[in-house]
């Protein structure tokens, strides 16, 4: 059990080392996030905006300027723990794969991966909380930080699905880019007035962007739609799993690949080759 | 192609570029499945890859940290021993993309060699060493060699074939006898 800990405890701390000297995603957590929060507030207009929200079916009339500041958290946090996830994804990947070979345990491996996210997650999901707090009072903060926290794991969890699929970091940065702008924009009560498409149901952040936004206007919990918020996160995370898995394979431990138990009969089998290194 | 790499045998295998050495040390370390044949090995091994397989955010220290936990080993002496050799100890505490390529390529070995393996598989592990260095290379293989280890060195060039018990040309996807080639 010691051991176990130690493992665990061990890969945390170099992932958290590792996410801190990442010095564009630090620069983007300390400035991005308050000055695009911020300018949200300060520049858009503060007419109210009607739409209504899905998940409570209730019509909401919120300032201009405090909707945007909402749905440009989300875009913020989920593109900064995204980019994280994919930086240590795309440059780590051999890396992992030496610490496996060396005898490193996946599972302590992925467990620390995921702690270290959700530690970045929390942290800038309150971070962001705490900027909105300082311009207006929403009306449940804790469920705001909540879903901004849902929504950034959901985005790191892509980011490693992303890292460890494409092979050059242009792709993944678009791909990020493009999924949010798509998933965010989409959504964005300024621009589709609160869409009457199910569609939008099953972008990645439709459960952060319902609980945020009644966290903000209204004192309706909505905890069905942080679960589906999560269950997106599980999806995401359990592709990032298997992706993970098959680039850190011991092709000398694992199991060969299943193969007809008899030879083809229209040519005739190899002789097998032999390589051992033998010791005494 | 059958490769019996003895206890105590300073092997080298050279070919052309393309020829498939790096590729057979990633089938023998377990990087690739071969397509056909096996494997064995019988006590612990080291592989050290033509690439430098680092984590450029961490110290030289806490990669030494890192693969000590990874392999169990009660402590850091002999990756210490292995750092003094190369002259590694003094960059400890620098982060690895800090590091000149010849001083990455040290701490590349020193992860492949740290826990004290019984075969040694190393592909270009001298790539970016100075003299000095490439020397001291040669003299800790031979040491490691004489303490019964079994150490395969892969080379594009078989100019230290003297330094060698065995050296194989792969070409055409077999293993020849080879000789040496005049510097």
């Amino acid at each position: 059990m010691r051991r176990h800990l130690h493992l665990f405890v061990t890969a945390c701390r170099f992932d958290l080392v590792e996410h801190t000297r990442n010095r564009l995603a630090m620069v983007l957590v300390a400035l991005f996030i308050p000055s695009w929060i911020s300018l949200a507030y300060a520049v858009i207009p503060s007419t109210t905006v009607t739409f209504r929200l899905r998940a409570t079916g209730r019509l909401l009339a919120p300032a201009g300027n405090q909707i945007t500041q909402i749905t440009g958290a989300i875009n913020a946090v989920t593109l900064i723990t995204g980019f994280m996830m994919f930086a240590v994804t795309f440059n780590g990947g051999r890396f992992d794969r030496r610490l496996a070979m060396a005898g490193y345990p996946r599972i302590h491996l992925v467990l620390a991966k995921t702690t270290s996210l959700a530690l970045a997650s929390g942290a800038v999901a309150a971070y962001a909380t705490a900027v909105i707090c300082a311009a207006w009072s929403p009306r449940q903060p804790v469920q705001l930080a909540a879903a901004l926290f849902c929504g950034a794991l959901t985005y790191g969890a892509l980011g490693v699905v992303f890292g460890s699929l494409l092979r050059r970091e242009v792709e993944g940065m678009f791909a990020l880019v493009m999924t949010s702008l798509v998933d965010v924009g989409l959504q964005s009560p300024l621009a589709s007035g609160g869409t009457r498409s199910a569609a939008v149901e099953f972008l990645p952040t439709y459960g952060t962007m319902q609980a945020a936004t009644a966290a903000g206007f209204t004192r309706t919990p909505l905890p069905g739609d942080l679960a589906v918020q999560i269950l997106w996160f599980a999806g995401a995370a359990l592709v990032g799993l298997f992706a993970f898995r098959r680039r850190t394979k011991d092709a000398l431990t694992a199991r060969p690949p299943f193969r007809l138990p008899w030879p083809p009969r229209h040519r005739q089998p190899a002789r097998p080759a032999r390589a051992s290194s033998t010791t005494p | 192609m059958e490769l019996d790499l003895r206890p105590g045998v300073l092997a080298g295998i050279v070919g052309e570029n393309g020829a498939g050495k790096s590729t057979l040390l990633k089938i023998l370390s377990g990087e690739l499945r071969p397509q056909r044949g096996t494997v064995r090995h019988e006590g612990t091994f080291g592989y050290c890859p033509q690439d430098v397989v680092i984590n450029d955010a961490l110290t030289v220290r806490q990669h030494l940290e890192f693969f000590r936990v990874a392999r169990g080993l009660p402590d850091l002496g002999h990756a210490e021993e292995v750092m003094d050799v190369l002259r590694l100890s003094q960059h400890a505490d620098e982060r690895a993309g800090l590091l000149s390529g010849g001083t990455r390529q040290k701490l590349n070995l020193t992860l492949a060699l740290m826990h004290n393996p019984r075969v040694l598989l190393l592909d270009e592990p001298y790539q970016g060493f100075d003299w000095d260095t490439y020397q001291r290379f040669w003299d800790l293989a031979a040491r490691l060699r004489d303490a019964g280890r079994s150490v395969l060195v892969v080379s594009h060039l078989a100019y230290d074939a003297e330094r060698l018990d065995e050296l194989w040309r792969l070409q055409g996807g077999l293993l020849h006898p080879a000789t040496a080639v005049p510097a």
